[in-house]
């Protein structure tokens, strides 16, 4: 049985690697899409990708520093986490106010709207799979209390919501490494 | 069944109407410089919409600017 479980990890672990290089080949342009500057959207793109990895990282510092049960009941630590979304979201407000100054061009045509539509389908992945790694972890890290701390499922809701930005904005940016054939 | 590719005389046109710039192009149809090189490097597929406007700025039929050609199979058979 212990054999039957290490090959299935075995197996996982693989297919999780396997996923990781194709995803990290993705990010690179397929030909003929190296030399195209980047759109408004797609800028907004990369900005909503840092600005979601610096609050997903600072969120993540502060529980792994202040332990989860205290990242819900200190006043202190929810206003750093308070302050780092409320800057995050500045800084790609006052992003998206920028590119729309840029002047008399389009800030975003039908291509850009093709890719943000379909930008949706790597966001609802990134969701379902936080939603489904936290079911699992939380019921069985809490089977035997037969409840879940109100922390968790705080913490739950806010990786859930920052995953889902990320993700939005990965998807944007993976749209425009690709060609976009409305025939196939 | 072989794949259909929309294939476009864009680039060409532009030259052909005093050595239009994409930007000039972009603005006249009403999309981003980087729809038009893509369009021109056939790496998208505009919408009826936009196609039409672009035959318009070049005052010809839609079908000087597009054609629909479908590409042999790889493997010879037709």
């Amino acid at each position: 049985m212990t054999t039957f479980w290490i090959g299935f990890a075995a197996l996982g672990g693989t297919l999780m690697v396997i996923a990781i290089a194709r995803f990290i080949r993705s990010l690179v342009p397929q030909s003929g899409m190296r030399d195209v500057p980047m759109t408004a959207l797609e800028t907004l793109g990369w900005v909503g990708m840092a600005v979601s990895g610096f609050v997903a990282a600072g969120l993540g510092v502060l529980v792994a520093v202040v332990g989860v049960t205290d990242f819900q009941e200190k006043d202190s630590v929810r206003f750093i986490f308070w302050l780092m979304l409320i800057a995050g979201i500045g800084v790609w407000a006052a992003a998206w106010i920028a590119l729309r100054r840029r002047g008399s061009e389009v800030v975003a045509d039908e291509r850009d709207r093709v890719i943000l539509a379909r930008s949706f389908s790597v966001e609802s992945m990134v969701v379902l799979l936080s939603l489904v790694t936290w079911t699992v972890v939380l019921t069985e890290a809490f089977w035997d209390d037969g409840t879940v701390p109100l922390a968790y499922l705080q913490l739950l809701f806010w990786t859930t919501l920052i995953g889902g930005a990320m993700g939005r904005s990965l998807g944007i940016v993976l749209g425009y490494r690709r060609e976009i054939d409305t025939d196939a | 069944m072989p794949k259909a590719r929309i294939r476009n005389q864009i680039r060409r046109l532009r030259f052909d109407h005093g050595e239009m710039t994409q930007q000039q192009l972009a603005d006249l149809v009403g999309c981003t410089r980087q729809t038009i090189i893509v369009l021109e490097k056939e790496r998208y597929v505009p919408s009826l919409s936009l196609a039409f406007e672009i035959a318009r700025v070049f005052q010809c039929n839609i079908e000087d600017v597009f054609t629909y050609a479908n590409e042999p199979e790889r493997d010879g058979s037709s």
